[in-house]
């Protein structure tokens, strides 16, 4: 027994320090947005300074600055955010559903190559990914490098994999009856698939929906290569960048800036915690 | 309404090297309530998905009516199928699985609501329309996916093992009402079982299957008074027959089933069929309420057996007893003295005696 409430203390203590290794960053960009640019360089980890009326002053400046958009970037982080997520969600779940009934050598084929594709980083295909996208657009006559619906694209390919990986584990457990009845009923495969898969996918769909949502939303390195800095369509965590100068950081934009574009996903997280872990179990043990 | 047909239909799974379903041919009519039965793997199920348009043909024709159905998709072939396992949707009311074929047929809306109103009332599931599947008992469910068969006045009503879920109960109330049911839709029902007492007690006729193959077609009756093989004798009857090797011996122009020192004399009806079996061996085959009370033993009706056990099932009693080191079940009615010693002699109802080539397990004479 005291073995026992030892071992949960220990535990405790190291639950403690890690969650405060995660957060202090955050801590950081929330206390260091109610401070001066002055204030910040002269002591970062300190709250000496930080007032309420500075972080109105600071969110003033931030939306109303001329080099950095604010709406606009927070229109097309939202944009690219919901459009990929609706087509992952429907095209995932459409992927997910054929490769588990529709049992093919071709069909574990494709199924490896996307559980193989999540272990590839992805900074290993980044540039090849420009030249890809660059013949693509010439072949389907479309840009797809530089503007929002090549990002979105690029989106539906590197979160796929996720999406169908979880959603072919819940699929598995969905009676396979429930589609031949619906058959009978008179409903064509789309209609099975729309009627009654994807309802019954809602759950995990929404799980898949906000783990895809978080790393989109917060992604940095995939817009900036392909939509560019001088792009005037940027995501969020691009526009930041306006604030970064070759010899002057202003500090206290980007760390405004940067809990501005928090926001929503804080939001989101708060509202959606039970999904968030179990989407992370889910991931985990199938 | 519609009778359905098959003609040397064969079903054989990709990369099998036998087929489940060989040159079927049966033919049921219209309006009749017929039961595809046999063990596990015998493909009644798979016959039965392929009346669905669930499972595809793989050589023959099928009809349904006089439409060749080969290649039509199950939604339009006017049959209405009930699941094992329900298959109710999920996501859905009770009212809306129940109209969720209407709906995707275009029935208009008050014609919908009068069709499940009227389902659910002959159901009893009035009370319980706005419920979703899993807030209702197992006996709930089936009568859920019987409405939503019933509402589509389909030609056909498919029923693949639907009571095995339930308990037993349950499945006896089922039972009388889903014949019940028939009765009242009047439409051709092909359901599916492995329990022989729902196929005895519900079919007009009985399919009994065995690797595909069909071995009796028959009226409940017909199958159980007269088997057509070993494999429908043990399949038909619970607690199954017995089967007792015996050799066939002529005694002044009477015939008698020879088994150890005992000696069974076969009456004269029998004498015609049996005699090309003098002295060789053949199995018969004794349904266990097929013997006659002790006290009615003679040297010629009767053979040694020694008791084993009894098992009291309320007005019947089972008795186990060996006969030439066979097991055999004696059904006796439990108001009947039990026999206190431990040989006994145990009289046949030899009227009613089957016999069986050893060689072909084709019936000889009943």
């Amino acid at each position: 027994m005291k073995m026992k409430t030892s071992r949960a203390v220990l535990l405790t203590i190291i639950a403690i320090i890690i969650a405060a290794y995660v957060l202090v960053p955050f801590v950081l960009v929330v206390i260091n947005s109610f401070k001066t640019q002055a204030a910040i360089v002269q002591n970062p980890v300190s709250a000496a300074g930080a007032s309420f009326s500075q972080f109105v002053q600071n969110l003033n400046a931030v939306v109303n600055n001329k080099n950095f958009v604010f709406w606009r970037a927070f229109g097309c982080s939202a944009v690219v955010t919901v459009i990929s997520l609706v087509l992952l969600a429907v095209f995932g779940g459409m992927a997910a559903w054929v490769i588990c009934r529709n049992k093919t050598r071709w069909s574990t084929v494709i199924y490896m190559i996307f559980i193989s594709s999540m272990i590839i980083p992805f900074q290993v295909v980044m540039l090849p990914l420009i030249a890809t996208f660059r013949e693509v657009g010439r072949f389907v006559g479309l840009g797809m490098n530089g503007t929002l619906p090549g990002l979105i694209f690029a989106y539906c390919g590197f979160g796929g994999a996720m999406t169908v990986f979880i959603l072919t584990g819940f699929i598995k457990g969905i009676p396979y009856e429930l589609e031949e009845a619906a058959a009978i009923d008179g409903c064509s495969p789309e209609g099975t698939f729309f009627r009654i898969i994807f309802p019954l996918l809602k759950p995990t769909i929404v799980t898949v929906t906000i783990l895809n949502g978080m790393w989109i939303w917060n992604d940095y390195l995939l817009p900036s290569i392909l939509l560019g800095q001088s792009n005037p369509n940027k995501t969020l965590p691009v526009a930041v960048q306006a604030f970064v100068g070759s010899f002057v950081k202003s500090w206290d934009m980007i760390l405004t800036a940067a809990l501005l574009a928090m926001i929503p996903m804080i939001i989101v997280f708060l509202l959606a915690q039970k999904h968030i872990m179990d989407g992370m179990v889910q991931g985990a043990i199938k | 309404m519609a009778s359905i047909s098959f003609r040397d239909v064969t079903k054989i799974y990709d990369g099998a090297d036998k087929p489940v379903v060989p040159n079927l041919n049966l033919e049921i009519a219209d309006k009749e309530f017929i039961i595809l039965v046999g063990p596990s793997g015998c493909g009644k199920s798979t016959t039965l998905r392929m009346i669905a348009g669930l499972e595809s043909i793989s050589s023959g024709e099928l009809y349904i009516g006089d439409r060749l159905v080969n290649n039509v998709p199950p939604k339009d072939r006017d049959i209405a199928m009930v699941f094992q396992n329900y298959a109710l949707y999920p996501h859905m009311s009770v009212y809306k699985n129940i109209a969720f074929g209407l709906t995707l047929r275009n029935v208009p809306k008050d014609e919908i609501d009068r069709r499940v109103h009227e389902a659910a009332k002959i159901l009893d599931l009035e009370h319980l329309l706005e419920r979703k599947p899993k807030a209702l008992s197992g006996g709930q469910r089936q009568r859920v996916a019987l409405g939503r068969a019933m509402v589509r006045n389909p030609a056909v009503f498919l029923l693949d093992e639907p009571l095995s879920n339930l308990d037993a109960k349950l499945r006896t109330s089922m039972r009388s009402e889903i014949a019940r049911l028939h009765r009242r839709l009047d439409t051709t029902f092909v359901y599916v079982t492995h329990d022989q007492t729902e196929a005895m007690t519900m079919g007009d006729r009985i399919v009994v299957m065995k690797d595909g193959i069909i071995q009796q077609y028959d009226t409940p009756k017909v199958l159980y008074d007269t088997p057509v093989n070993l494999f429908v004798a043990g399949f038909i009857g619970s607690p199954q027959m017995n089967f007792l090797d015996v050799t066939i011996a002529a005694e002044n122009g009477k015939l008698y089933a020879v088994l150890g020192q005992d000696k069974l004399e076969i009456p004269a009806f029998k004498h015609e069929a049996l005699k090309p079996y003098v002295g060789k061996s053949v199995i018969m085959g004794v349904r266990p309420e097929d013997f006659l009370p002790f006290d009615q033993a003679t040297a010629d009706n009767s053979l040694s057996a020694k008791v084993d056990f009894f098992e009291l099932l309320g007005a019947e009693t089972n008795l186990y007893v060996f006969i030439d080191e066979k097991k055999v079940i004696i059904k006796m009615p439990s108001s009947m003295e039990r026999p206190t010693a431990e040989e006994i002699k145990v009289p046949v109802e030899m009227q009613r005696a089957h016999f069986f080539d050893k060689d072909t397990e084709l019936a000889i004479c009943h």
